[in-house]
């Protein structure tokens, strides 16, 4: 038998072997990547130098919120060897037991992940990992600690930075920052566990212009996590930059001076400047000093206590709470009632306190005399015209159709809603519709006399400090505003384009002299009732407000403008509990805008006042 | 005088460049992944590059006695050696464990593999056997003396264990394959026991031994495959690891159609044409029932064989040598990284435990890339077709028997080893001839080389 043909068949078996691998092969190493990433996967190592956050000025050019310089101690575990833990445990001021506790938090800390492969819950933690041991030392406590670290192998040094706010004010306009959670890592890649992200106020909204850029360093690595060369040498690294700084529209100078005028009150102050929109004051009291949340030792050690502060010092006023705006409110239901041709500016009622109680004074005569004696009837008369114009059948059609056109021109002023300030958690206030009501009442079922309260600031309306102030500046403008907002530029850039848009609202400027002129006479004629904020060489218009409250003592308010010509500070004064306007919100609004304007105070009493003042303030035991 | 240069004159030299090429490339590799910048030098014998080269060096002495000593010694002691080697491997059972396995004599790394040379002394005394059965081959009982001259070794080696060793023992059954020496007689005595049938041969029977390799070779790569999507650039979507089997078996059957339409007789075309389709629906029959067999499987039995196959580990685990391997030869893309450039697989980074040894075709593929997998590729291809060749070239069929041994049992190393590499087979640590990091390994297979060559190159002595 011949078994020659059977060489071929060897001889195909190994070129067919030869052409599988070389195929296989091919397209491991040429077409398909899958093998490549996981090489870099395997092998290289991304080693991330976070930036310092980007800094903070204030209008005049004076940094606000900086950075410092801290240490945080890491340890590889695999690196440690014959650990003298009674000796570590005195160099860092801990007993034995806590160092050991320590180290099972850490392992705790970075908590399982479930492996498809072996089906077991397996540790995060990584013994070749560097984890901090301590974080947030100080210079003083590292070069305590740092010679000795040779004798413990396995620890280091490393620099980090954190927030610091040179001034102590603004905290819950500057919001703090906190340690990531789980969410946002796997949310944005850019943050690695044990990054700070902000947390509220500007550094929340303003989180991706300020943290900057990375860098990143690839490093060919070994199996044991050593470094062993910079991978391309170093053409695939970038450098860390940090971020663009903010310039803020913000005048540190009265924030801090608002701060003080507010000490042992309740309330908030809101300055906006009326031809930018840049707020430049914008206190909430109580507050507290922003370096109390700084770091994660800080935050927990402080943020408790705060959180329990029984006067809510982490609450942001300014753009939280809401109240009726009491007679400040009378402002813009003369500019609508006006615009809507119901009343002109001479138009007068009687001041009949059948429906509606008042003080005592002269009928108002016109506009500026309603504004200037804050005539309630006035009010109700003039509203009654809006909302029941008699342009439907019906008293309840008409109502409806009145009202709704009423909330467009509140939502043309900004009320009612968000203002979308560069800052995170505004409240919205409420302007009620025919729909909220139509919730009440029922549809139909309800007219101007069931909602009367509305048209002098009370009842179902509410604003924040925030619109307040920015009521203010429209009227100084004379029907626009821009967005308030607090950054001025980022870098070499200016405000976000949403803050360079004018926006108008629904009444035409020629109805806001006779506003203005009553505004005037509040401040600086005998009869208005803002006497106390009067100033000698600083001509400021405003109005009073003594918002009714169910709870306790009346709420005090005041919203100006100054000077008259070209207003330069358009202001809110929202004093909780504080009784009426005139008294305290007043006299407040007045020194900010002096000391905005002049820089100094020249009516020391009325400071001195203002400064011993404690109204409806809860004091902390113990402090 | 004259034994000089006869010596010089008859020796193949194709042959001896390409071993003297593989030889040379694989310290050149050794080097490169084990290079550390504290001893530079290729001798400093404190690295694996220097032992390996005193390796070499020794190898080549000892093939320069192989050449000085006459071939007929071969023959004449093959059994004799094989004894001593059985010996050896007996011994082997006595000795301390090294990793779990009782592979090794003496002590560390200057112990020697006896199994290594098994090999060699197998290959001697199967060639000597086959060349001395006179007339009538196919009986059953040269098949069973044949087996049995295999299955003492192999059973010896299992017991150490050395599963690796243990598959290339293996070849030995396709050179019995090309002798004559198959199965059939044993099939055709229990096909003939049925009364009335009366058969000669049967196909089934006398190409058993491919068959089977060809079965085992596809289920393998099936189940390995079992769980890959695979990602063709000119396909949309993904396919599964088996589908993609039966569709490269489809390109490769469709291309030996048009082959076999191009340069075949046309008596033999439609026979052949008939009996490659009749292949590929079997072979692709054999992937998809392997696969879904597969997948029907209790958990625990999967686990079984997913353990066999070496699938079973964690990828990030230090042991995960596969996928390691896989992300090395990967990456090395179509130019490669470069001589000492190999990221993933140096000894120093460690990502792929065992680069010098079993798994060294990933850094050459890691550093050279494509291009040099097409140079390492057709210097091996060129070896083994040589080596064929010069086997069929053989006037006596113990040189014969030799050289088919040598050429199977490099094919062995090559296949497993490189599919290992890039995941077409389980690993079993076998070494890459001439490249792998060892001393018994490099001296055996460089013995088996000299011997074939010594052979060939006093192939006309025989006559004289």
């Amino acid at each position: 038998m011949n078994f020659d043909i059977r060489r071929y068949v060897i001889l195909s078996f190994i070129i067919l072997v030869g052409f599988l691998y070389t195929f296989r092969l091919f397209y491991m190493q040429v077409i398909d990547d899958t093998w490549t990433l996981r090489a870099h996967e395997v092998a290289e190592k991304r080693v991330e130098i976070t930036p310092p956050r980007g800094v903070v000025f204030d209008r005049n050019g004076m940094k606000i919120v900086s950075n410092r310089t801290y240490f945080n101690l890491m340890m590889v575990e695999d690196e440690i060897k014959h650990l003298d833990t009674a000796a570590f445990a005195k160099l860092i001021g801990w007993t034995v037991e806590d160092v050991r506790n320590r180290f099972k938090e850490i392992v705790k800390g970075e908590g399982t992940y479930y492996n498809k492969i072996t089906k077991k819950r397996t540790s995060n933690y990584q013994k070749i990992r560097k984890y901090p041991f301590l974080k947030e030392l100080t210079l003083e406590e590292i070069s305590r600690i740092a010679p000795h670290l040779e004798n413990f192998p396995g620890f280091q040094e490393k620099v980090t930075s954190m927030r610091n706010y040179p001034f102590k004010s603004g905290a819950n306009i500057m919001g703090y920052l906190s340690e990531v959670n789980r969410e946002e890592v796997e949310a944005d890649r850019f943050y690695r566990p044990g990054d700070n992200i902000g947390r509220s106020g500007i550094e929340k909204f303003y989180e991706t212009e300020l943290r900057g850029r990375k860098g990143i360093k690839y490093i060919v690595t070994s199996a044991l996590n050593n470094a062993i060369e910079p991978f391309a040498d170093g053409k695939y690294d970038t450098t860390a930059r940090q971020a663009d700084p903010l310039k803020l529209g913000m005048d540190m100078i009265i924030q801090s001076y608002g701060e003080k005028l507010m000490q042992n009150k309740k309330g908030c102050i809101v300055a906006i400047e009326p031809s930018t929109g840049e707020i430049l004051a914008m206190v909430s009291a109580p507050s507290y000093d922003p370096n109390l949340l700084v770091g994660k030792q800080n935050i927990s050690k402080n943020y408790p206590k705060l959180a329990l502060d029984k006067n809510m010092p982490l609450f942001p006023r300014p753009l939280q709470a809401e109240y009726p705006p009491g007679s400040i409110f009378k402002l813009v239901q003369s500019l609508i009632g006006m615009q809507e041709g119901v009343i002109t500016e001479n138009s007068g009622f009687p001041c009949d306190k059948s429906m509606v109680g008042c003080h005592n004074h002269p009928s108002a005569r016109n506009v500026a005399e309603a504004v200037q004696y804050s005539c309630n009837p006035y009010y109700y008369a003039v509203v009654r015209r809006i909302i029941q114009q008699g342009k439907k059948k019906g008293i309840f059609a008409d109502a409806e159709y009145g009202l709704n056109k009423w909330h467009r021109y509140m939502n043309s002023f900004g009320l009612g809603k968000t203002l979308d300030a560069d800052v995170s958690g505004q409240r919205p206030g409420l302007i009620p519709d025919a729909k909220y009501y139509d919730k009440w009442y029922g549809h139909h079922q309800w007219a101007f006399s069931t909602i009367r309260s509305i048209s002098i600031g009370q009842g179902e309306v509410k604003l924040t400090p925030l619109h307040m102030a920015n009521i203010a500046a429209i009227i100084a403008n004379k029907g626009w505003y821009y967005v308030p907002h607090f950054v001025k530029s980022i870098g070499r850039k200016g405000p976000l384009a949403l803050y360079r848009t004018k926006k108008y609202t629904m009444v035409h400027s020629r109805h806001f002299a006779p506003v203005i002129e009553g505004m005037r006479r509040v401040v600086n004629e005998n009869g208005g009732t803002a006497r106390m904020a009067r100033l000698e060489h600083i001509m400021i218009c405003g109005k009073t407000g003594t918002v009714q409250n169910p709870h306790g003592e009346d709420h005090s308010v005041f919203i100006a403008f100054a000077p008259m010509y070209k207003p330069k500070i358009a202001i809110a004064v929202f004093v909780e509990n504080a009784g009426f306007g005139g008294t305290w919100a007043a006299p407040i609004a007045s020194l900010m805008i002096e000391k905005y304007l002049k820089r100094k105070i020249s009516d020391k009493e009325k400071e001195k006042r203002i400064l011993e003042a404690k109204l409806a303030y809860i004091s902390n035991q113990g402090e | 005088m004259r034994k000089e240069e006869s010596l010089v004159a008859h020796l193949d030299w194709p042959l001896f460049i390409s071993f003297m090429v593989m030889l040379i490339t694989g310290l050149a590799t050794l080097y490169s992944v084990a290079y550390s910048e504290l001893h530079p030098a290729i001798y400093d014998v404190s690295m694996m590059y220097g032992k390996q080269l005193i390796w070499v060096l020794v190898s080549l002495f000892l093939g320069l006695m192989v050449f000085l000593i006459d071939s007929d010694i071969y023959r004449r002691f093959a059994f004799p050696i094989y004894g001593f080697t059985l010996l050896l491997l007996i011994i082997v059972l006595f000795m301390p464990a090294v990793h779990g396995a009782r592979a090794w004599i003496g002590i560390g790394t200057m112990g020697i593999q006896p199994a290594e040379f098994a090999k060699i002394s197998t290959a001697l005394l199967l060639a000597k056997y086959i060349s001395g059965i006179s007339v009538k081959q196919q009986s059953i009982s040269s098949v069973m003396t044949a087996s049995a001259i295999l299955l003492v070794p192999m059973a010896l080696i299992l017991l150490q264990p050395d599963a690796g060793t243990f598959v290339v023992f293996t070849s030995f059954l396709f050179v019995m394959y090309r002798e004559g020496l198959t199965f059939d007689p044993i099939i055709l005595s229990f096909v003939n026991s049925i009364p009335g049938v009366r058969f000669k041969e049967t196909w089934v029977g006398s190409h058993f031994i491919p068959i089977l390799f060809v079965m085992i070779f596809i289920s393998v790569i099936t189940l390995l495959l079992n769980s890959v999507k695979l990602d063709f650039f000119f396909l949309p979507f993904t396919v599964s690891g088996s589908i993609g089997v039966i569709f490269t078996l489809l390109i490769f059957s469709v291309l030996s159609i048009l082959f076999l339409q191009r340069f075949s007789a046309k008596r033999e075309r439609s026979r052949g044409t008939v009996i490659i389709v009749l292949g590929f629906i079997l072979t692709s029959g054999l992937s998809f029932v392997v696969d879904n067999g597969f997948n029907s499987l209790a958990t625990h039995q999967k686990d079984r064989i997913e353990l066999f196959l070496g699938l079973r580990e964690d990828p990030n685990g230090k042991d995960y040598n596969r996928n390691r391997a896989m992300a090395a030869v990967g990456s090395g893309g179509l130019i490669g990284k470069g001589y000492m450039k190999a990221s993933v697989s140096s000894v120093e980074s460690n990502h792929v435990p065992e680069s010098e040894t079993d798994f060294i075709f990933c850094p050459f593929a890691e550093e050279w890339g494509f291009l040099g997998i097409l140079f390492f590729f057709g210097v091996y291809l060129f070896m083994l077709i040589r080596i064929i060749l010069i086997a069929e070239r053989q006037r006596s069929i113990f040189n014969r028997v030799y050289a088919y041994c040598v050429g199977m049992i490099l094919f062995y190393h090559f296949a497993i080893n490189i599919g290992m590499n890039i995941g077409f087979a389980p690993v079993i640590g076998i070494p890459l001839p001439f490249f792998s990091y060892g001393g018994s390994s490099m001296m055996s297979f460089c013995m088996m080389m000299f011997i074939l060559l010594k052979l060939d190159s006093q192939r006309k002595d025989v006559l004289r």
